[in-house]
């Protein structure tokens, strides 16, 4: 069996006294797929930002690769974030910044790539993403369905490891969730591991190898999409399915 | 918030001892004043050149320099010294202060050795024994005799001389108006805000020459020798160098040289002077004072964005006890600037921080608003640095940069974006709080207009041209500025 590369223990978090997580264990192999679904304010967005510590778990481990993040110096948790690409709901590209700049920044000032080895990475993503002709455009100047494409391109000049998907194509209009999740399933095709926070049922049934149900700060049923979706174990999830129109 | 108070005046109390020690120290020291010059080959000279025909500025083979019957005196000491003299100009009030404080080896600028003035400093023998008139406008010839002819009526006086507190002591019923100098107190009485201007017979007599409006009457204040005599000002203590003054002084009471060939000689140069007062011909006295004023602009611009940056991320400092004292060593800082005119951080850092090094006027100057622009400066950066999104920020680290590499490279240059209006404010304030620098002498547009008024005799005129030209600094900068702000619009 291979070896977890993201393996959570006894997660749990509070904001303030509200507990939001409260007893996650879990596990997320190499090369897999995880889509988590669940209703809103079950924790799901704050589940995924405690893999790369974006939030600062109350108590319990997260490990990446072995190291456990909860117990490390800023330093190193900053060079394992380099390898867990995170794309957010809100895009959060750099409005300062060319479409091209906000690809190579990170490289250039974490990996100190050099400038062409950057801008040749940077057109090599766009190509992939399908956007090399707006390189030069600046954020405010895309559709949001472009600037979330932008955002992945942007997380994977990093050679992540593992990319975390903060519900990215909830923002979107609905004629531009399609070519967002398009890139997304290439990406999964490619092998990528992968773990998406989304209301997108049919990505979830289609691309995703494990579906895990969140609610009410706990993870409620953990299976296949086909066994998940056609046949939901907890009441909390039949409920929760009879409600999203599929 | 109680904590932080005491902090607050902790800090001020230690600024506060700390300079009264170094005053202590600088006035405890031994008499080596006539060593002292002797070994620096010069002896800098203190005047307000505002008061002619004691001292004055004026142009001399094309150059502008301070010139009268005082500038003859210290030329006088200085030669039988054997050194060469230098003249430094400021306002009179800050005349003995800069004594005080080393910037200045002595004071000649008809000043009055009165016992108040004598506890703080040593005088010289008197060189020049005068009396007061009282300057009005012509056409008042009849309603004013003398001092006592104001009553309900306003006297202007030289703010810190003489004239002004004998003018208050032995009046009554008359209101004593302060200025800081007599071109100003002229331009009032012309204009009528005041009736009557107190002064120094010599100069009154030498602004009635040169102005057909004005007339002088006689004051008949009740005064004593040392009200009326002219003396030469030295740091407390400095006998010796006070003794072999004493020495070139008495030679000239003795020999009657003011009288004979001083005023005389003065005289000329008032006369040279009124030939041309076009405001065309002082355009090189402009000039310097445009460039100057630029210089003190854009190097406090300079420095006050760099210590304002460090300030606001000081500010928002987090963390441990060493952070946590720093974000309120940078609070009580910015309190503290934000809460002292700027004019006293000005005199304080000429004067105060003189006592450790011998700043010149101009460095302390662009020191002190340096350091007043950067408690500004950074709260508007701590306003724009929250200002920008939170989600650029994780989205940064979630990229595997450091806190360090994201305010650098994401989040300060949104923010400066953001506070680019606020900041662009702060420069064209600049631009026109750097007059306040001219109070310790440095030749910027205010202070050369004020040199412009007092060689012309016109009040207005030159006021005029520096409104225009500070407004075309500001127009200049502002459009600059706009320029890239277009630049940066990126949606």
């Amino acid at each position: 069996m291979t070896k977890p590369i993201i393996e959570v223990k006894n997660l749990a978090k509070n904001f303030g006294k509200n507990p939001v997580l409260k007893d996650i264990t879990e596990q997320v192999n190499p090369g897999q797929v995880i889509v988590i679904i669940g209703p809103s304010g079950s924790g799901k967005s704050t589940f995924l930002r405690c893999l790369n510590l974006l939030e600062q778990p109350t108590s319990g481990e997260v490990d990446f690769s072995g190291e456990n993040l909860t117990t490390l110096d800023t330093k190193r948790v900053n060079e394992l974030r380099e390898q867990m690409g995170m794309v957010f709901q809100s895009f959060n590209l750099f409005p300062n910044m060319s479409v091209l700049e906000n690809i190579k920044l990170a490289p250039m000032k974490v990996k100190h790539m050099a400038d062409d080895a950057a801008t040749k990475l940077a057109h090599e993503l766009l190509q992939q993403v399908n956007l090399d002709d707006h390189a030069d455009a600046f954020p405010a100047s895309l559709s949001g369905g472009q600037a979330q494409r932008v955002a992945i391109a942007r997380a994977l000049a990093m050679d992540p490891k593992v990319m975390l998907f903060d519900e990215p194509t909830s923002a979107l209009d609905p004629e531009m969730v399609g070519e967002v999740l398009n890139v997304m399933q290439e990406l999964a095709n490619q092998g990528m591991t992968m773990v998406v926070v989304t209301h997108e049922m049919g990505f979830a049934k289609s691309v995703a190898d494990q579906v895990w149900f969140m609610a009410d700060g706990f993870i409620q049923e953990s299976n296949t999409p086909d066994a998940f979706f056609s046949n939901p174990q907890t009441e909390r999830a039949q409920d929760f399915l009879s409600k999203i129109l599929m | 918030m109680k904590k932080r108070l005491v902090l607050f005046f902790a800090l001020l109390l230690t600024l506060v001892t700390g300079f009264t020690a170094m005053t202590t120290t600088a006035n405890a020291a031994t008499d080596n004043s006539l060593t002292k010059i002797e070994k620096k080959g010069t002896l800098v000279m203190g005047t307000s050149p505002d008061y002619p025909p004691y001292e004055f500025q004026a142009t001399v083979h094309g150059k502008s320099q301070v010139v009268g019957m005082d500038v003859a005196v210290g030329k006088k000491i200085a030669k039988d010294l054997g050194v060469k003299l230098v003249v430094k100009s400021m306002s009179f009030d800050s005349l003995l202060v800069a004594l005080q404080t080393g910037k200045v080896d002595m004071v000649i600028s008809g000043m009055n050795p009165t016992p108040a003035r004598r506890k703080n400093v040593d005088f010289s023998h008197t060189y020049y024994q005068g009396g007061y008139s009282i300057v009005i406008n012509k056409s008042d010839k009849g309603i004013y005799k003398d001092k006592d002819s104001f009553v309900g009526k306003t006297i202007g006086a030289q703010t810190g001389s003489t004239m002004y507190n004998e003018s208050k002591k032995q009046t009554s019923g008359t209101t004593v108006k302060g200025m800081t100098s007599v071109s100003d107190l002229i331009l009032a009485l012309q204009s009528h805000k005041i009736q009557g201007v107190a002064m120094e017979k010599p100069s009154a007599q030498a602004y009635v020459a040169n102005n057909k409006e004005l007339a002088a009457i006689p004051s008949n204040f009740n005064l004593s020798a040392s009200d009326t005599s002219a003396s030469v000002a030295f740091a407390k203590g400095s006998t010796a160098l006070v003794n072999k003054a004493n020495k070139s002084v008495d030679q000239i009471k003795r020999e009657n040289l003011v009288n004979k060939q001083y005023l005389p000689a003065a005289g000329k140069y008032l006369k040279t002077n009124t030939v041309n007062t076009s405001m065309f011909h002082y355009w090189k006295a402009f000039l310097t004072g445009i460039e100057y004023t630029l210089i003190i602009t854009v190097c406090s611009v300079f420095f006050g964005f760099i210590l304002g940056v460090l300030l606001s991320l000081a500010r928002m400092a987090k963390g441990g006890v060493f952070k946590t004292a720093l974000r309120w060593l940078a609070t009580a800082y910015v309190e503290f600037i934000r809460g002292t005119p700027m004019m006293v951080q000005v005199m304080f850092v000429y004067f105060g921080l003189g006592l450790i090094v011998n700043l010149p006027a101009l460095t302390s100057g662009i020191i002190a608003i340096s350091l007043n622009s950067g408690a500004y400066v950074a709260e508007y950066i701590r306003g724009g640095i929250n200002s920008v999104d939170n989600g650029r920020t994780e989205a940064a680290r979630s990229l595997g940069m450091s806190s360090g590499t994201t305010m650098r490279y994401v989040i300060l240059p949104q923010a400066l974006k953001n506070i680019w209006p606020s900041l662009g404010n702060e420069f064209i304030t600049l631009i026109k709080d750097s007059s306040i620098v001219s109070i310790i002498g440095v030749s910027e547009l205010i202070f050369q207009s004020n040199i412009v008024r007092s060689d012309t005799y016109r009040g207005v005129a030159p006021i005029a041209v520096i409104m225009v030209l500070y407004f075309i600094l500001t127009f200049t900068a502002s459009r600059i500025l706009n320029y890239f702000e277009r630049r940066m619009q990126h949606d």
